[in-house]
């Protein structure tokens, strides 16, 4: 006989409606806000619709360079990350070298500081280096934020290959330069490529440092949205932040796969 | 003999390895003629995949030559080597179709699209495997997988070809079959053949000579009947077969106390219900059936026998007679007679 | 598991594993480590013996600029900004509010990623995707964003009191009090631990959940005694991960929590900029720093101890 009464099915629905609720509805709400004339309390609908907001910040000359200065600095970022940190991760994923794991603590000790007191700290040295208020200043805090991402995930990626799938090429008669090329960098890609959005999405939505060091000579999206929030309505806020929600959307849902797939869970694991 | 060297196909002198302070391999020879099977067989850590290795080019050996068809190799990478090598776990890479696996190593050579294509059909078409060309090697099965293994290996056209433990990942009924289609693609392609594993029946029943391996060097390297019949050390004598061991020596079909090792295969023992000559009584104690023979156990009061028997089988606790048709003798180790 | 020690092979490996690739792989390594170093490592040190009153060389001129600094008074310096600190009933307030946040954040943050999880694990079915993925969505969207749409959501005029007003409830303003820190913090931090915990619970062998249950374990026993035992190492990893990052957040306080107490992050960017006390700021961020390390060496003992018993040290 059929239960139409079932109590466990009632709470995992009930537990899957407040998770939506509690996860989708903040963005939801902050989204359709940039359709919208005005929503007053308590009314649950709004007073009308609009396209006038996205103008706005279209028109806006402030929030296009900090638009412009976002989408120029983060792939600079990410490849200058990529340039320090890939080599050093198939080092530590491949090779047994002496301090191997000194050299993985003490990436991950960097950061587990306080990000707002290294800002903080670091302000002495960028006014000796002369980096206060310039773009290389932020790209170097930017770049910072992805280092553990850019080394630990592909060092992952990169030991997973076996050993014996390289020496099954260089026994078909390839070279060790062929052999990392056609065989490790390629089965490691998927880890190189999580990590790769994973840095970019860092680098982009890096607010506090960015803003300490670069404001006020140079602003990013995220920087911008700190005056932003409080200087326009709401409805310019919800524009911005669903332009600077499309490039992490866009990304992640490329690796996606890859990240559920435990590319980024795996890269955690010190071993 | 002019032609020894055109002849050759691989010969390994004096070969050494150590390994993480441990000596590996001590002092190995052994040569195989062009277009021969070879099996190296021994007990897991007995050197033989290390010997393997070395043939390949994975390891550089710290003192002796490996030639391959007469050319010294000794120094060059695996790259550089005219052998092939069919892994153990098949070493397919996933993000490759079979095609693509078996085109690797000719696109590495540089070959032509035309002459690569045709090239990976005929080894692909040796395995019967062209139905499975544009698939990944995570969708066949095992025995699949080793034979695009072993399509890979063969579009090569090495002079040696290498298998580790190549039947070790297959179901026992797909072992058989897949043993006699290595044996006979060898037979037709007539290339020269070295087989790593610790399968005795699989050493034995697939190659021309096998080389038995214990703790890094070779005990014996001869054909299988030979190995059951005369083995050279008390080492293959038991790793080889069943075998009665008893310590002591044979006067008039009786072990007596000595400081001989002899071995009796367990065929060579002939049982009936009547006394003849050198015979001795003995009481059944167990009778085991293992399908075209009949395991049987009895006690004598030189000690306890294992016999095989089909023609005469006794009941558990009768008493017959055992002759022993046929003893090895070891002294320190070695056959003496 | 995959493993970055299980490097040497059986039987030895490609012929040229000496010493010389050893230092080939430790000079591949040095760029990120100075980089590390030079921009995170020297800051730090600085910051160091500044807050330890050390007022000349490079902390000439961060010296001359903040306000009530205090020099060194012997040959190792001076306590004096560390008392001011501790005796500034502010801190000891946000202190503790960023220590009950972290706390409660955690480990709400862990019990709702492992009931996620381990209904993925031994369920399954549409419903439990349906979480998982929901569960990541806040990976997608950038902290900023995040922390103002929570801001608005729970806000005065937000979506939960005007529903609430329509069925006659008069539902709280969370933002701007500790709730909100606790909400936007388990918000942002969500994804991470489900990814590491619903890992480490996928790991688990299906023959092991069986057999437990075979012995007669209930649901629950199985979950306590194999499933969460086997899964522990990611489960500390995503705890230690989760809650370095919100006892050092800044963006998630700053949007919305009260302004008295905040958290130490807010508190640490108000003394350096606002109050114009570097020395005072650069304090409590060592002490941020210490708790977080509490944690750290939690989440490389739990590695140690993962590698030590899958046999791999």
């Amino acid at each position: 006989m059929r239960r139409y009464f079932n109590p466990s099915k009632v709470a995992l629905n009930l537990s899957v409606f407040l998770l939506a609720l509690f996860i989708l509805g903040p963005i939801l709400w902050l989204g359709v806000h940039a359709f919208v004339t005005d929503w007053k309390y308590p009314h649950l609908y709004p007073s009308g619709l609009t396209l006038n907001w996205w103008s706005k910040v279209f028109l806006d000359s402030a929030l296009k360079t900090a638009i412009r200065n976002s989408l120029i600095i983060s792939p600079i970022v990410v490849v200058l990350s990529m340039v320090i940190c890939l080599p050093a991760a198939y080092a530590a994923g491949r090779m047994n070298y002496w301090g191997r794991k000194t050299f993985m603590i003490t990436l991950f000790s960097a950061n587990s500081f306080p990000k707002i007191g290294l800002f903080a700290a670091i302000a002495t040295l960028y006014y000796t280096l002369n980096l206060m208020g310039t773009f290389l200043g932020v790209v170097i805090i930017q770049l910072l934020g992805t280092i553990i991402y850019m080394t630990w995930i592909p060092a992952a990626a990169f030991a997973s290959v076996p050993r014996y799938l390289e020496e099954a090429a260089r026994d078909a008669g390839a070279s060790k330069f062929t052999v990392f090329r056609t065989i490790t960098l390629r089965m490691a890609m998927p880890g190189i490529l999580v990590a790769i959005v994973m840095s970019f999405l860092a680098s982009f939505d890096e607010a506090q440092g960015s803003y300490l060091v670069g404001a006020p000579t140079i602003y990013t999206m995220p920087t911008e949205m700190y005056s932003l929030v409080q200087n326009y309505p709401i409805q310019v806020a919800a524009v911005f932040s669903i332009l600077l929600a499309i490039p992490s959307v866009l990304l992640l849902g490329l690796a996606r796969k890859h990240i559920m797939g435990g590319q980024l869970a795996e890269g955690f694991q010190i071993k | 003999m002019k032609n020894v060297e055109a002849n050759m196909g691989l010969e390994l002198r004096g070969l050494k390895k150590i390994l993480g302070g441990r000596v590996i391999i001590e002092n190995l020879d052994l040569s195989m003629a062009k277009g021969e099977m070879i099996s190296l067989l021994g007990p897991s850590g007995c050197g033989k995949t290390t010997t393997l290795r070395m043939i390949a080019g994975f390891l550089i050996p710290d003192a002796g030559t490996v030639k391959v068809a007469g050319k010294d190799v000794t120094n060059l990478g695996p790259e550089k080597r005219p052998s092939a090598m069919v892994f153990q776990n098949y070493a397919l890479w996933p993000h490759m179709t079979v095609s693509r696996n078996v085109a690797y190593p000719l696109k590495i050579k540089g070959l032509g699209k035309i002459e690569t294509a045709e090239k990976v059909e005929a080894a692909l078409g040796l395995v019967n495997l062209l139905h499975h060309q544009d698939s990944r090697p995570g969708r066949i099965s095992g025995g699949e997988q080793q034979r695009v293994a072993l399509a890979r290996a063969l579009v090569q056209e090495p002079d040696v070809l290498l298998l580790d433990e190549p039947l070790s990942n297959l179901d026992a009924k797909l072992r058989e079959k897949v043993r006699e289609d290595i044996r006979e693609l060898q037979r037709r392609l007539g290339i020269t053949t070295v087989i790593v594993t610790h399968d005795q029946e699989e050493a034995l029943s697939i190659s021309d000579r096998v080389a038995v391996m214990n703790a890094g060097k070779i005990e014996q390297f001869s054909n299988p009947q030979d190995l059951y019949r005369h083995p050279a050390t008390e080492y293959v004598a038991t790793f080889i077969g069943a075998l009665n061991r008893f310590e002591g020596n044979l006067v008039e079909g009786r072990i007596v106390s000595g400081s001989d090792v002899i071995g009796i295969r367990p065929e060579d023992l002939i049982l009936s219900s009547q006394q003849n000559d050198d015979a001795l009584p003995g009481t059944v104690e167990l009778v085991i059936p293992r399908g075209h023979f009949f395991e049987v156990v009895i006690r004598r009061e030189d000690g306890i026998f294992k016999a095989f028997t089909n023609e005469f089988i006794p009941a558990v606790g009768e008493n017959v007679f055992v002759k022993i048709k046929k003893s090895l003798r070891y002294q320190n180790g070695k056959l003496v007679g | 598991m995959r493993s970055l020690l299980r490097r040497t092979g059986k039987e030895g490996s490609l012929a040229n594993n000496g010493s010389g690739s050893s230092l080939f792989g430790f000079a591949l390594s040095l760029p990120p480590l100075l980089l590390v170093l030079g921009f995170v490592g020297i800051p730090i040190l600085i910051g160091f013996t500044f807050s330890l009153g050390f007022t000349k060389g490079p902390n000439r001129v961060i010296a001359i600029i903040g306000q009530q600094i205090h020099p060194k008074t012997h040959w190792w310096g001076t306590f004096a900004a560390y008392s001011d600190v501790f005796h500034d009933s502010r801190f000891v307030g946000d202190l503790v509010l960023t220590l009950a946040v972290t706390a409660i954040s955690t480990v709400l943050v862990i019990v709702i990623a492992l009931a996620i999880a381990l209904h993925q694990r031994l369920v399954g079915g549409r419903t439990a995707s349906v979480l998982a993925t929901l569960s990541i969505v806040p990976l997608f969207v950038p902290v900023v964003i995040s922390a103002w749409a929570i801001h608005t959501f729970y806000g005065g005029d937000g979506f939960m009191r005007s529903f609430f007003a329509n069925i006659g409830i008069n539902f709280p303003t969370l933002t701007s009090t500790s709730t909100a820190i606790v909400i936007g913090s388990v918000w942002t931090s969500l994804p991470f631990s489900i990814l590491m915990i619903s890992s480490g619970v996928q790991a688990v062998p299906d023959a092991l959940i069986e057999s437990a249950k075979d012995c007669g374990a209930s649901t629950l026993k199985v979950i306590s005694t194999v499933v969460v035992p086997l899964a522990q190492t990611p489960i500390i990893i995503a705890g230690s991960f989760t809650a370095i990052g919100i006892m050092g957040s800044f963006t998630i306080p700053l949007f919305l929590g009260p302004n008295q107490p905040t958290m130490l992050g807010v508190e640490i960017s108000n003394f350096f900029g606002s109050y114009n006390r570097p020395q005072q700021s650069l304090v409590m961020a060592f002490i941020v720093f210490l708790a977080a390390s509490g944690i750290a060496v939690l989440y490389i003992w739990s590695n140690v101890k993962s590698a030590k018993e899958n046999g791999r040290i």
